[in-house]
């Protein structure tokens, strides 16, 4: 009976060590955050962040997970970095006050929670935006979500990623610059890596 | 437009009430509302800016009709408004080093009390603070377009717009329209203001704050004894030569 009892436990052990929920620190090498903003209503315009980290963690078992991003407004990057005979370069106008303003709000974050689950991923996260300073609910759509270990370490680190969308009205933040010609509506697109913490 | 219009609109409208000098602020504030910026939540560095529009020339307006303007007036007034800048940044600075917010903000306050300072005594004649309303308000504003700001630009030269129509109105009514501490107040505060914005929040050079401190002193050179209007066009001369000078090279050597 006693040998029973501690097979059993011995057996069950691992199976609450990975439901526990679990950390996982963003990659800041393959994570960027882009966005898309209407240009004089004709094309979409993409640009991104180069500088964002984050926390994720992750209970599969309880389908529960959290998300914590930071992204640093100052290295916004349209492609637009030279100044040539203009006044202004559009990347240097676009971290000003008009826009992100980065001088007084170096940072913006999101802190989500999962809020549905398909199968055994996550599949879209609610959450708060604070950008200039003002928070406001945003819900993002998460796909192509998947876990595994890292093949570059014959899986000895493990980590997830996939992709994480959804759109944003920037007027509600207080960055009313060049609407309408600059659209209202931002697009958003994460592109998401993440390593389990030891 | 509708800040010159707002500008010379009050200039005209407020000759008996002693209140011309409202006309450079509401220049401003016309321009705020349009573009939407009149709001004080989250109060930022901007929203501050605005916030002290309104009450330097409410405090202009206090000190025209309850007070008689002492010598050290200007200097009183300038070390306030250094001390107010101060806060308007402070969001800023404290995420500077240390030595770099001191000299950032000691900077920005110098640069405050210096405009404020020497433009108060101007209280008296309005042809001078008009004119280094006019001047400052171009200056700043046409810097912070070079420095990247088009909305601190556009808060710029709404302030010259107001100023503008409060000097057409003096020149087109050919007598001595009241500007008082109100005018000579809120011009100095508020262009003071978004010069040390552009700096701070865009990216104006260091040097930007020491070529504008002299519009205040190019008001202060002689003009001759002849026609008002005719003086009016000397003095904004002289200011405006400064500014000019200022942008023409902010945009050879700015940022």
């Amino acid at each position: 009976m006693k040998r029973i009892a501690i097979a059993l436990v011995a057996t069950a052990l691992p199976l609450t060590a990975f439901s526990a929920p679990e950390s996982f620190t963003i990659d800041p090498f393959h994570s960027h955050p882009h966005f898309q903003v209407k240009h004089l209503d004709f094309m979409w315009m993409t640009g991104r962040f180069d500088k964002m980290s984050g926390k994720i963690v992750m209970d599969t078992a309880a389908k529960s997970g959290t998300v914590e991003l930071a992204i640093e407004t100052a290295t916004v990057n349209t492609g637009d970095h030279e100044k040539g005979p203009r006044a202004r370069a559009r990347d240097e106008h676009l971290k000003q006050a008009d826009f992100f303003n980065a001088a007084e709000f170096p940072r913006m974050t999101f802190k989500g929670a999962a809020a549905r689950w398909t199968g055994e991923w996550p599949a879209a996260i609610e959450g708060q935006l604070t950008l200039l300073g003002v928070s406001r609910p945003v819900s993002l759509t998460v796909e192509n979500w998947k876990c595994g270990p890292d093949p570059r370490t014959q899986g000895k680190r493990y980590m997830c990623g996939g992709n994480v969308s959804g759109a944003v009205k920037r007027s509600e933040f207080g960055m009313k610059f060049g609407i309408p010609n600059v659209s209202d509506e931002i697009r958003l697109m994460i592109g998401l890596e993440a390593f389990r913490d030891q | 437009m509708a800040p010159l219009a707002a500008g010379l609109l009050l200039a005209a409208a407020l000759v008996r009430l002693r209140l011309s000098g409202l006309a450079a602020a509401g220049g401003f504030l016309t321009c705020a509302y349009l573009m939407g910026s009149l709001s004080f939540w989250p109060l930022t560095a901007t929203r501050k800016i605005l916030l002290l529009a309104i009450l330097s020339p409410a405090l202009g307006i206090i000190a025209d009709f309850a007070f008689r303007p002492h010598r050290a007036t200007g200097l009183l007034l300038g070390a306030l408004f250094a001390l107010a800048s101060v806060w308007v940044f402070w969001s800023v600075l404290v995420q500077q080093p240390l030595g770099e917010a001191v000299v950032l903000g000691g900077g920005v306050a110098a640069f405050v009390f210096w405009t404020v300072a020497f433009t108060v005594p101007f209280h008296a004649d309005p042809l001078r603070a008009g004119s280094t309303g006019l001047a400052l308000g171009l200056g700043t504003g046409i810097g912070a377009i070079l420095g990247a700001s088009a909305v601190l630009g556009l808060f710029g030269i709404a302030l010259a717009a107001g100023t503008g129509g409060f000097l057409l109105v003096a020149v087109i009514s050919g007598k001595r329209v009241s500007g008082g501490m109100t005018l000579a107040l809120s011009v100095s505060v508020i262009s003071a203001l978004i010069g040390a914005g552009a700096l701070v929040l865009a990216k104006s050079p260091w040097w930007s704050l020491v070529l504008l401190a002299l519009v205040p002193l190019a008001a202060r050179l002689p003009i001759p004894e002849r026609e008002y209007a005719w003086q009016a066009l000397v003095v904004s001369l002289y200011t405006l030569a400064v500014a000019v000078a200022y942008c023409v090279l902010d945009w050879s050597f700015g940022a």
